[in-house]
């Protein structure tokens, strides 16, 4: 995934909610692919969904990155373990096949589909349209008691204060380097041990901020989240529509060619 | 003068500590002026602002806001009729942008949505931070947080305004800027400020001090007045302000005129020591 990547295009206006619901959604019918003309569909159509967004491409393959030794392994299980009554090359345990040569490449084409369609919300949709989202499709919920609007305060409120508690860790770790702590040395449990005088502080000074917080917001009048107007609406307009329904026919397509 | 707020005998002591944080205090502020809460650390006076918005309760005495004794019930009504900054502008900021933060205030009155529009534009343009309004916090600097902070306070349009120590993490520019804004509203708007700070310097724009010490005020006046106590400040743990000291150590060789000086006054005084004219 990346980090929001401030940029204005037709999938930056999209509403938050439907590239959220959307997203999974493709993820999920990408495991419907079966065959080289469906991966290849599939594969057009992220592709032109990143054509779309008008984002460097550097973006998405960055996107990569993280996951890149899971895809490296689980292509190279598929390339030596497929069994096959016709192997290429046999050795031990290993078998090397034509079959496992396809299933090594659709798995590698599953995980860029879902990367890349991912990278594509988390790169065009803000934390807190995220959040939101999360809130508006949750709404249903509070028919059950559930407490679906504070929640989303939690969450954005989180989301918000995620940068202000990185720089307070990096602050208490030169603090302690002052103080002749080494972070980078030793063996596994002397790393892991020199984490402590870094956890104590930043848990101490998280509930000092989370006080003077909850001050703050008391003396600004936030009583339980009822009674609350909303300032960041969310509007479903026709282009949403229209991706919705872009979305089914590239579904009626996938079927088609899953029995082509 | 028009009382706004109205003090007494009030006291409260923290749980489970020794000392009382506020004794006996009784203290009226007028409609419109600029107040300076000044002691040093310990000495009640945040714990007196958290006493006045109720985010605490007395023990005893009474405290009025607006002609309203403050009770449980009506705590949310007076709340709206003050608004608090912080000391720390990170650990005030809700929202994730600049706007939505200026909105938090608003959407707790259930204000509905084309009105906190126009209210959110119209208190960014008083701080001057309608540019950033789309900005995340973390991209402003401490005086721009707190010209927001400033903002989302005025947006639920306070007559009273608390800064407690709301400048005191700032850099001599952004103090400068944000005391002068504050100046600059409380006559624009009609407000009432009340400043609490331990830095005596932050009071020269006050039209009245208010020391405090061991949760009693030891003395009230006007800012000159209370410049001129001079060494006995320290005896509250404050010190005085440079100006008023240097004039006290420039009296033993030059002739000065009496009572306290700013420091133009000083300048204007200073520069004719060595003109002929």
């Amino acid at each position: 995934m990346g980090r929001y990547l401030p940029g204005d295009s037709l999938v930056y206006r999209l509403d938050p909610r439907g590239k959220f619901l959307l997203t999974f959604y493709f993820v999920g019918i990408v495991f419907l692919a079966n065959n080289v003309a469906s991966y290849a569909f599939l594969l057009a159509f992220v592709i032109f969904a990143v054509f779309l967004s008008k984002i460097n491409f550097g973006f998405f393959l960055k996107g990569l990155k993280p996951v890149f030794w899971l895809i490296l392994f689980t292509v190279a299980l598929q390339l030596l373990f497929t069994p096959s009554a016709n192997p290429l090359w046999h050795w031990g345990i290993f078998t090397f096949s034509k079959e496992g040569l396809v299933i090594a490449g659709y798995i590698f084409i599953r995980f860029i589909l879902i990367i890349f369609i991912s990278t594509l919300l988390t790169l065009t949709t803000t934390p807190i349209e995220i959040s939101d989202s999360i809130e508006s499709i949750l709404k249903p919920l509070k028919k059950i008691k559930f407490p679906v609007t504070q929640v989303a305060l939690m969450l954005s409120i989180a989301l918000r204060f995620v940068p202000l508690l990185v720089d307070e860790t990096t602050k208490i770790m030169d603090a302690q380097r002052a103080r002749g702590v080494d972070f980078g040395e030793g063996g596994l449990i002397k790393r892991i041990k020199s984490f402590v005088p870094i956890l104590i502080p930043l848990f101490v000074s998280s509930f000092s901020i989370a006080y003077d917080l909850a001050i703050a917001m008391e003396s600004r009048g936030y009583k339980d989240g009822e009674g609350r107007s909303k300032y960041r609406v969310l509007s479903w307009d026709r282009r949403d529509n229209i991706m919705v329904i872009f979305m089914a026919a590239v579904t009626g397509i996938l079927l088609f060619l899953r029995s082509y | 003068m028009e009382k706004i707020i109205s003090i007494k005998d009030l006291n409260y002591t923290y749980p489970e500590a020794k000392r009382s944080a506020i004794k006996n205090l009784s203290l009226d502020i007028y409609k419109n002026e600029w107040l300076s809460i000044v002691g040093k650390n310990g000495s009640g006076k945040s714990t007196l602002t958290k006493l006045i918005d109720g985010l605490i309760e007395a023990d005893s005495g009474t405290i009025e806001v607006a002609g309203q004794i403050i009770n449980e019930e009506n705590i949310w009504e007076a709340r709206t009729k003050i608004g608090i900054i912080f000391q720390n502008p990170d650990h005030q900021f809700v929202g994730a942008t600049v706007e939505d933060d200026v909105a938090f205030g608003l959407e707790n009155q259930g204000m509905p949505r084309e009105e906190m529009v126009k209210a959110v534009d119209e208190a960014l343009i008083l701080v001057k931070m309608a540019d950033f309004k789309e900005r995340d916090p973390q991209s402003l600097s401490g005086g721009q947080k707190q010209r927001v902070a400033i903002a989302g306070v005025l947006a639920t349009k306070p007559q009273i305004v608390i800064m407690d120590e709301s400048t005191s993490m700032l850099d001599p520019d952004g103090r400068k800027t944000v005391l002068n804004l504050v100046q600059q509203l409380r006559s624009q708007q009609d407000l009432t400020i009340i400043s609490i700070t331990h830095d005596i310097e932050e009071t020269e724009l006050s039209q009245r001090i208010v020391v405090l010490n061991d949760g009693q005020i030891v003395s009230d006046g006007k800012p000159e007045e209370i410049y001129d106590l001079g060494a006995d400040l320290q005896k509250f743990g404050l010190e005085e302000p440079f100006t008023s000291e240097l004039v006290s150590t420039l009296r033993d060789t030059i002739k000065l005129p009496d009572g306290y000086l700013n420091e133009e006054e000083l300048k204007e005084q200073l520069w004719k020591l060595h003109s002929n004219m």
